[in-house]
């Protein structure tokens, strides 16, 4: 399990909360769309989100809750700004990716799996983003970088 | 009955075998099912009767066709079939199953005593903090079928485990004990005492049944039943059921019989 290092969890402004949910019409189907809609907006599901969720679909919080623990990109505690992903897969790990991962770890001073203090970056890794003639790639949000050497690394604006 | 349907009947008896004896299986009737109905017991661990099944633990797996198939969801389809309960291969997969399941829970007694059938013993490279759960899901779809839904299996792989919204007491929980009924393992624990019933760290006052005082359901629990609560305790809601009956009009005109 990638470690965290979120910080103490601050109070969230959710303020914006019933607007967001209300983008969407209240069925269940939208449970997903709703959940990441809430992590784009929050960088992680406060609590007290998926409780206003579970409220505005009328669906039971344990499995809003399970759901909610369910897939990778939701996240309960706060994530950076920018996510990095490094690509892990088998093509990338053959191109050098555990390299790339050092050198990455390097420049962003974090650890894999880590937040940085200032937020502004979180660092995680992949298996396989289906890019593997690009290989390694590392992601940027949802921009794909590929190829990656120590030049164009270097160009990766970070 | 039309001559059309009693045809349609007809075809959807089956017949085949368990461990070679000739049985005879409703179309669409699961393995499990078919071999209880002629006394053949194949063991199981996540499969409850009434609740919906899940098929999650493979401890029910039998072979057919040379394929292994788990009995608790799997249908009878054809006629012919052909059903092996205790093969080795289907002794073997139980084997495993349990060796996993030892890990999880080695001391409940359930799985002890199925582990010792089987000559199952715990694998130590699956080994991770047990906590006597072997997260069958029985507790979750009890709780579903109950319409309070206030638990849930959370995480994924060996983080999974059975638990409240964010880990805390369950705000649903109306204290009804379901969960720790249908638990297999004895791993969901609860303690009453003082009028008091203590589950999943939430505590409930127990109500007195109006007639004989047994406490027997929570607040919660009335509340959430509302208008189909009485109040009264199991044997006392049967008394008085049966007096009604008795005391009842009988109905006009047609047999008593189903
Ligand atoms: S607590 Fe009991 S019923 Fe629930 S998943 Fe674990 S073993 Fe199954
Ligand atoms: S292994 Fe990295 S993109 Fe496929
Ligand atoms: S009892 Fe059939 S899979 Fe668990």
């Amino acid at each position: 399990m990638p470690k965290t290092n979120p910080g103490a969890p601050e109070a969230v402004d959710l303020t914006g909360l019933r607007g967001l949910l209300e983008s969407r019409p209240p069925e269940a189907r939208e449970l997903l769309p709703l959940l990441r809609d809430i992590q784009t907006r929050y960088r992680h599901l406060p609590e007290e989100a998926v409780r206003g969720l579970s409220e505005y679909l009328g669906l039971p919080l344990a499995r809003v809750y399970a759901v909610s623990r369910f897939y990778k990109s939701l996240s309960r505690v706060p994530k950076g700004e920018r996510l990095v992903k490094v690509c892990l897969g088998t093509a990338c790990h053959l191109r050098g990716a555990p390299a790339l991962l050092e050198a990455l770890e390097g420049k962003l001073g974090l650890a894999l799996g880590e937040t940085g203090k200032d937020g502004r970056f979180t660092l995680e890794s992949v298996n396989c983003v289906g890019a593997c003639a690009l290989a390694p790639v590392v992601m940027l949000d949802d921009e794909v970088h590929g190829k990656l050497n120590d030049e164009s690394l270097a160009d990766l604006p970070l | 009955m039309s001559g059309e349907r009693s045809g349609e009947r007809f075809r959807d008896v089956l017949r085949g075998t368990i461990d070679g004896k000739t049985v005879v299986a409703r179309r669409g009737a699961t393995v499990l099912e078919t071999a209880e109905s002629v006394g053949i017991r194949i063991p199981t661990l996540c499969h409850r009767e009434g609740l919906p099944p899940d098929g999650n633990c493979r401890l029910c797996v039998v072979e057919t066709k040379g394929k292994l198939v788990i009995s608790c969801m799997f249908p009878v389809r054809e006629d012919g079939f052909a059903i092996l309960t205790q093969s080795p291969g289907v002794r073997e997969a139980r084997r495993f199953v349990l060796s996993l399941m030892l890990n999880r829970a080695p001391k409940a007694p359930a799985i002890l005593k199925l582990a010792g059938e089987y000559g199952a013993g715990a694998d130590p490279r699956f080994s991770r903090d047990p906590d006597n759960c072997v997260r069958c899901g029985r507790c979750v779809r009890a709780c579903r079928a109950n319409r309070t839904e206030a638990i849930a299996l959370v995480g994924r792989g060996f983080e999974r485990s059975v638990s409240g919204p964010f880990e805390k007491p369950p705000p649903d929980c109306v204290g009804c004990l379901s969960c720790a009924f249908v638990c297999p393992t004895g791993n969901i624990l609860y303690s009453e005492r003082d009028g008091k019933r203590r589950i999943w760290d939430k505590e409930f006052r127990l109500v007195p049944c109006p007639e004989c005082g047994t406490p027997v359901f929570t607040e919660e629990q009335i509340r959430f039943l509302g208008e189909k609560a009485s109040g009264l305790c199991p044997e006392c809601g049967r008394r008085r059921l049966a007096s009604a009956l008795r005391n009842a009009e009988p109905l006009s005109g047609g047999s008593r019989g189903f």
